[in-house]
């Protein structure tokens, strides 16, 4: 099961870009979501592509694994595509089918509209591609800090988003024991209709939900074990520190966003 | 150590997760420094609970646990607790860092040791492991057996003086059981540590030093593994199977046949 995720996986090629800090890189990642938000034509769509594609090449990472990131999600990039025709009818008329009528508009806007959410998910894998777990950890940490102010602890949000990122395999192999069980005793998923799939999911939510807590609870004990105390100061095993390549990525992006949404107001 | 040489004394130990079903009663032993206890007994006499007791995870509802001469109490418990690592029985539900030498270091942060500290123990004691090629690797592409060497090593890098097991070979297979045997085999031959060890296992109840046996919720039996192997009726209520070795020594002597003395059938 590991081996088909790629999420949350760091490829090490050895780039400049692994070497970036993890903290540059979460920023960076903000700077780039504000920038394909501003995005709603083609060539800023293409001006973003360029952009994106120089950062992908520049980790050394293969292509195909980017794409591998996104595919996943390619059901939510053909139903925004879809919507968007549907929604759009401003332009001429490009096709019709009974009463409904694909307007240039609404293609347009569909393409740009899937072609963003497969550019966002592709290129903030460079994120976890480059970064490893426990530096993204420290990295969000370091981000996040701020959120002391209104009483938020970064520590202990971070060693939640890190457990829960480090058990999403083992959750998911567990799922895939139980479904095999279920179908051991003929209750085959596959073999249901959709209505019946329905319920079924509930009998497999249970079980799942169930072991979570139970190796929620040893979780607990090992973590007492090892002397684990909620909010007792604590050192880091990953150092962090900036340097001025950090500040060029990190200039690089806003000069992104900036120009993505000037584009978008001129 | 304590000045008695002692690793635990409990005295009257009783503790009950609801009022009406007691699990532990009147537990009192004697545990010294350096040596290797089991503690064995059917399923569901309170093993596990023991051990959670003397790794400070939970009360006592009557009577003391002492830890090198220290009353374990809330007021030490946090005090204590570096003295004492646990290993549990999943390693999957330990593992809390999300690469191995992460996993390693998230005892030592607790410690709030300085990163070279940590870099230089974490690498220490993953070659003693033998999992130095895996410090990268995510505990989702090890094999049961390493997760477990993974766990030793996290404990052992805090360098505790007392290390207890629960269960800890019970979900490993053949090959992986052997190879934690042979650590702990070789944890007891440095005489650095005080083992406790909560199993099922024939070899590994062989190895160590003494076997405490629990029923009901009491010691029924402190005898020498060698001892408790010998007594069938002590084993069956054990629900445990002496190591083949010593079952062909058996078969061999009802048979009136006389085993050569230079043939040892004994672990060691």
């Amino acid at each position: 099961m590991r081996n088909k995720l790629l999420f949350g996986r760091s490829i090490d090629t050895g780039s400049w870009v692994h070497g970036v800090d993890p903290r540059a890189k979460l920023t960076g990642m903000v700077l780039y979501l504000v920038a394909i938000v501003a995005v709603q034509s083609w060539i800023a769509l293409a001006g973003v592509a360029i952009f994106s594609l120089a950062y992908m090449l520049s980790t050394r990472i293969p292509l195909k694994y980017y794409l591998k990131a996104a595919k996943p999600l390619w059901t939510l990039m053909v139903f925004i595509f879809i919507v968007q025709c549907l929604a759009v009818k401003e332009g001429p008329p490009l096709w019709q089918i009974g009463s409904w009528t694909l307007y240039q508009a609404g293609l347009s806007s569909g393409g740009i509209a899937a072609l963003r959410m497969a550019m966002l998910v592709s290129f903030t894998a460079i994120l976890t591609f480059t970064t490893t777990p426990g530096l993204l950890n420290q990295g969000m940490n370091g981000v996040l800090k701020p959120l002391r102010l209104i009483g938020i602890s970064a520590d202990r949000l971070t060693l939640m988003m890190s457990i829960a990122l480090r058990f999403i395999p083992t959750i998911l192999d567990e799922t895939q024991k139980i479904v095999k069980a279920q179908a051991a005793r003929g209750a085959d998923l596959k073999e249901l209709p959709w209505k019946e799939k329905g319920r079924m999911l509930v009998s497999l939510l249970v079980p799942v939900t169930v072991s979570a807590f139970r190796r929620a609870e040893e979780l607990v004990l090992s973590m007492e074990s090892r002397g684990y105390i909620i909010g007792a100061a604590r050192s880091e095993y990953h150092y962090l520190a900036w340097r001025q390549r950090d500040t060029w990525f990190v200039v690089s992006y806003i000069l992104l966003a900036v120009a993505s949404v000037a584009y978008h107001w001129i | 150590m304590s000045e008695n040489g002692l690793a635990y004394e409990l005295q009257r130990v009783s503790f009950a997760y609801h009022p009406d079903h007691p699990v532990l009663h009147e537990i009192t032993l004697d545990i010294p420094s350096g040596s290797w206890v089991s503690l064995v007994g059917p399923n569901g006499c309170g093993k596990s609970t023991l051990a959670k007791l003397l790794g400070g995870l939970l009360a006592v509802n009557g009577g003391e646990i002492w830890v090198e001469g220290t009353r374990l109490d809330r007021d030490t418990v946090a005090r204590l607790r570096p003295r004492i690592g646990m290993v549990f029985q999943n390693p999957d539900n330990q593992f809390i860092g999300a690469t191995v030498e992460e996993d390693i270091a998230f005892g030592l942060e607790g410690r709030c040791l300085p990163r070279e500290q940590m870099v230089e123990r974490v690498k220490e004691y993953a070659e003693k492991m033998q999992i130095g090629h895996l410090l990268s690797k995510h505990p989702a592409d090890l094999s049961g057996g390493q997760k477990q060497r993974v766990a030793v090593a996290s404990i052992l890098a805090m360098e505790p003086g007392i290390i207890i097991f629960d269960e800890a070979s019970s979900m490993l297979d053949e090959k992986a059981r052997g190879e934690l045997l042979a650590i702990l085999e070789e944890m007891q031959g440095s005489g650095n540590y005080t083992m406790v060890s909560i199993t099922h296992d024939a070899d590994e109840i062989l190895a160590s030093d003494r076997a405490i046996v629990l029923g009901g919720g009491s010691v029924v039996a402190d005898l020498s593994p060698a001892e408790l192997f010998e007594d069938g009726a002590l084993l069956d209520s054990c629900r445990l199977i002496a190591p083949y070795r010593i079952r062909l020594k058996h078969a061999i002597r009802t048979r009136g046949l006389e085993l050569p003395k230079e043939l040892k059938l004994e672990r060691g």
